[in-house]
């Protein structure tokens, strides 16, 4: 019952909101929707965190695991666990949905209730996708994400919000619903070998496909989480869907969203067809890398803050994948760890520009500079998110990125060369946008009198750096309960074989020294 | 007395359908008179007496069969109905129709929709069909002011006699080869023999009048008209009703009577089945009006079900009940909310009438998507399940290209179905004309119809089961 608890709490949470808020838009009650909200998101944070605590970090297998009868005729079962891949998404998801309702305290001013109920039914959706281990229950939960996050576009975007909206779900329904077919056709080819149809996970990994059916099962399983992810050429709706967006839709759809397809493929794609991820993973990295590349040059040139992350996200996304690609330990290690990293430093960034956004009502890079001097406190947050982000030596963006990098070069050195160029890129645009902001003269009259941090955004933003820090810091207290979890999956998509050795991880801080690059190439030299 | 058992849900329609007459005739003019509620009376009454020969497998005169199938699908057109009426109390008035009329017509069409799932007879087939078809002709042209709706009900009935006819000529042809009109006759005549011209014959009219009724490409030309054209209570009911009705003798022919010849029909329904699922989803993506929108969805869901059919097996035949069923609740849920919202005055069935429901009428506006979300497939509502149902089913059989064009075909359709809840939820209110409030009974069916929509979406198994036990005489 209590992953049950923990996946539903926020439903039940959101249907209280829809209750408290009254008939129709009633702007007194405001103020009680919004407590309740936040209370509701900040009691599932606990309840995730309390999840951690009773983790069993030793065990590979999934734990707290409950098995109901759904749709016996057809295999179908309510099968939830967690492991240690899942654990930290799901952390990750009761972190990042408090901070969104936060963020959106005082922009978000229409019908506060409709909000604050879309945004936690949508955390029960989005949970409900990490834990399910019967695929069509995880393709219920995958297909119910859209609709909250389609009206939460939709409804308190910005001018373009209806196409993005649009073009949101329509883009992403393309690749979900031709997953359907291939998880029907799985469930029935398991059936030709096994006597019965089955949907769940653990019965399926390991059923043995003609090469004709896993090939076409793998592309479509594939697709429909690399649009998610979204990977090079994939990504085009997540400029427009992240632009469009209201701060905290921007904050789930970044932080938590784009971890979904990511994890669809290592819990789904890789380990269910192993021989088909084998013959594509190369191609996928190939992707990857170019997405890492791409990703960070459009970002360069953006003139819209939002839309600079946004596209840095396509490349912080292109290491994920490259991570997963490689099948390694440390290259999966790396990606899970730099999915909870890129939903952190992501998210706290959209945050800053959903700040600047409400200050300024403007979110051109133009438009400001010299910000430092007027509220220095906000650029002193907003320079460690930026530095987490960029993977500085000491911040959470390090570990990921080094462990991805060096399992890439485990695989094919040159992939990871090329990716390397990435990181020098991403501290470029960062930077530079960093500079352009915060740095020089007040040249717009309109900057000069902006308010420092608010009580309520230090709230924000003081867990959103301790944690970008902390997991800098003390990556050990992450990857220990992971690396179980992730070994069983390589030993999935290997065959039976066991992993190869595993390369002992910096459990703590790596010297901080110079640019990520050469501690990279130093690394790979000894 | 026993031999009249599996009539009698049948017979209490009509019953109903008589005693609304007679109401009329004894109406003072301008007198109001609950005459839904005696359809109501009607049809709770045949929903239990349904409920009452479940796995009896009751026979009258050989010809009317109470199998569980035909009784799954006087539950569903219970439903349909029952939500008819309520909807009906509010709107016949402010859109003037005659009541009288109106409700023995609707009646008289329910029953007639009974009869031909029951009917195991092809002859009483076609009685059945010309009895809810003539109901739905004048349903349509009811509103005797409307231009629209004449002209509606003239297309619908043209092309509803060549369709009529049609299905007559394939009753000539098997009965030429089996002596016998009887389903239980022609099934051992086409097993027995080879597959021969009139057979072949036979089996191709029967099926053009079928596709007619269920408005499959290309035979769906009536459909946009005469679902735009008629008010729009009608629609509702003749979307669902007809539809349900049609697929059930539909499924009863061809997967039960005809199976032998199953290599014949299945490569050309699968043709008409992925023609219509296109043309219904493409063609709909243009349309302004909403219940032309709705009709052309309409014609994409028939092409699902006809992919239950192609599919043949029994999780298909399983398939096409559960989907019948929810696409019934969905599809009269979200035309049931067009037609309250209208008057005589003012259709409300453009794109643009809906702009900024959610402000004035939240609850509507709810449950309006979410009807529409089941249409379009989405978890966690019927939608959704009765979608993977049929794909399922073929994917099952093998096949793959179907399957993928309908699914691709179920996302082009959400994009119009989203582009209602666009308007509702995304567009100001631009001074639609003021929309009259609905009733408590006609919210009161349609929360049950959305509660029906979640259940089947979240709890499906009983009636997946009970659906499973429909088509035990069937196979």
């Amino acid at each position: 019952m209590l992953l049950t608890t923990v996946v539903f709490v926020p439903l039940i949470g959101a249907i209280l909101v829809l209750f408290a808020g009254g008939r129709g838009d009633r702007p007194e009650r405001e103020p009680l929707v919004r407590y309740l909200a936040l209370a509701v998101s900040l009691v599932e944070f606990v309840l995730t965190l309390w999840l951690w605590s009773r983790f069993d970090p030793a065990s590979s297998g999934f734990q707290f695991v409950e098995q109901r009868a759904w749709l016996p005729q057809f295999g179908i079962s309510y099968h939830l666990g967690l492991d240690g891949i899942s654990l930290f998404l799901v952390v990750l998801t009761g972190f990042l949905t408090p901070l969104s309702l936060l963020t959106s305290w005082e922009a978000i001013h229409t019908n506060q209730k409709l909000f604050s109920f879309f945004l936690l039914a949508l955390e029960t959706a989005m949970l409900g996708v990490f834990v399910s281990l019967d695929l069509f229950l995880f393709y219920i939960f995958w297909d119910a994400v859209l609709i909250p996050m389609y009206f939460l576009i939709g409804i308190w975007g910005y001018d373009r919000r209806i196409y993005a909206a649009v073009k949101f779900i329509l883009y992403t329904m393309v690749g979900s619903i031709l997953m359907l077919i291939a998880i029907i056709g799985l469930a029935y080819a398991h059936a030709s070998t096994a006597g019965t149809p089955s949907f769940d996970l653990l019965d399926l990994y390991g059923t043995v496909l003609p090469w004709g059916l896993e090939k076409w099962f793998f592309l479509a399983f594939t697709l429909a989480f690399i649009i998610k992810v979204p990977l090079f050429p994939f990504h085009t709706w997540l400029p427009d869907a992240h632009v469009e967006a209201p701060t905290g839709g921007s904050v789930i759809l970044a932080g938590v969203m784009l971890k979904m397809g990511t994890y669809g493929l290592l819990r789904f794609s890789f380990p269910l067809f192993p021989n088909a991820a084998h013959v594509y993973a190369p191609w996928l990295a190939i992707l990857a890398v170019i997405g890492i590349i791409y990703g960070a040059l459009v970002a360069m040139v953006q003139p819209d803050l939002k839309k600079l992350v946004a596209y840095s996200s396509v490349s912080h996304l292109g290491f994920v994948v490259l991570g997963l690609c490689v099948m390694n330990v440390n290259g999966i290690e790396g990606a899970v760890y730099q999915m909870l990293n890129h939903g952190v430093s992501t998210g706290g960034l959209f945050i800053i520009v959903g700040m600047l956004s409400d200050r300024r009502h403007t979110r051109l890079i133009a438009e400001f500079g010299g910000l430092k001097g007027v509220m220095p406190m906000l650029a002193r947050v907003f320079l460690l998110v930026t530095l987490s982000s960029i993977a500085l030596p000491g911040m959470n963006g390090f570990i990921g990125e080094f462990l991805i990098l060096l399992g890439a070069w485990r695989a094919n050195p040159r992939i990871a060369s090329v990716a390397a160029i990435g990181v020098i890129l991403s501290a470029v645009y960062m930077l530079w946008m960093f500079q352009r902001v915060n740095y020089g003269t007040v040249d717009n009259e309109k900057n000069r009198r902006l308010p420092d941090l608010s009580a309520r955004e230090w709230a924000m933003m003081v867990p959103t750096v301790a944690l970008a820090i902390f997991m800098g810091i003390l990556p050990g207290i992450f990857l220990r309960p992971m690396e179980p979890s992730v070994m069983k999956i390589l030993d999935v998509m290997h065959g039976t074989s066991t992993a190869a050795a595993v390369i002992r991880k910096p459990v703590t801080a790596p010297p901080p020294a110079p640019p990520p690059v050469e501690t990279l190439a130093a690394r790979e030299a000894r | 007395m026993n031999t009249m058992a599996a009539t009698i849900p049948i017979v209490i329609v009509v019953l109903s359908a008589i005693a609304a007459m007679l109401a009329e005739a004894f109406r003072h003019p301008g007198e109001r008179m609950p005459i839904a509620g005696l359809g109501l009376i009607g049809l709770v009454g045949a929903a239990v007496a349904s409920c009452f020969l479940w796995n009896t497998d009751a026979t009258s005169f050989g010809v009317v069969r109470a199998d569980n199938f035909s009784l799954f699908i006087n539950i569903i057109l219970c439903i349909i109905g029952i939500l008819t009426m309520v909807f009906s109390n509010d709107v016949v008035e402010r859109e003037d129709l005659p009541p009288g009329e109106y409700y023995a017509l609707t009646l008289f069409g329910i029953s007639g929709m009974m009869l031909m799932a029951a009917a195991t007879d092809l002859l009483v087939i076609f009685l059945a069909l010309e009895v809810l078809s003539l109901s739905v002709y004048v349903l349509t042209a009811l509103r005797r002011s409307s231009v629209a709706g004449a002209e509606a009900a003239f297309k619908y009935f043209l092309l509803g006699a060549f369709s009529s006819a049609f299905f007559l000529y394939g009753i000539a042809f098997a009965f030429t080869i089996a002596g016998s009109t009887r389903l239980d006759a022609v099934a051992t005549a086409v097993a027995s023999g080879p597959s021969t011209t009139l057979a072949l014959l036979a089996v191709g009219l029967l099926a053009v009048g079928f596709a007619f009724k269920v408005s499959a490409v290309p035979f769906h030309m009536w459909t946009p008209d005469a679902y735009e054209g008629a008010p729009t209570i009608v629609t509702a009911f003749m979307s669902t009703g007809v539809k349900a009705a049609a697929f059930g003798a539909f499924v009863r022919v061809f997967l039960s009577t005809l199976q032998p010849l199953q290599g014949q029909w299945i490569p050309v329904l699968a043709v008409v089945s992925a023609a219509t699922m296109i043309v219904g989803t493409v063609v709909g993506v243009l349309q302004s009006n909403i219940k032309r929108m709705l009709a052309y969805s309409s014609i994409a869901h028939a092409g699902y079900l006809l992919l239950g059919i192609v599919s043949a097996n029994s999780a298909g035949k399983a398939a096409v009940l559960f989907y019948l069923l929810a696409y019934a609740v969905a599809n009269i849920g979200a035309l049931g909310i067009v037609a309250l919202l209208g008057t005589a005055e003012h259709q409300h069935d453009q794109l643009r009438d809906f702009a900024g429901l959610w402000k004035t009428r939240p609850g509507l506006a709810a449950l309006m998507t979410v009807f529409l979300l089941s249409l379009g497939g989405f978890p966690p509502t019927a939608g959704f399940i009765g979608k993977w149902y049929i794909f399922s089913a073929a994917v099952q059989e093998g096949h793959y290209t179907l399957a993928i064009i309908g699914v691709l075909s179920s996302v082009v359709s959400v994009f119009y179905y989203l582009r209602i809840v666009v308007m509702m939820y995304m567009t100001e209110d631009t001074g639609v004309a003021a929309r009259p409030v609905v009733s408590v009974p006609s919210m009161a069916g349609l929360w049950a119809a959305m509660i029906v929509t979640f259940y089947l979406g979240v709890l499906p198994t009983r009636v997946i089961d009970y659906a499973l036990q429909s088509i035990q005489t069937i196979l």
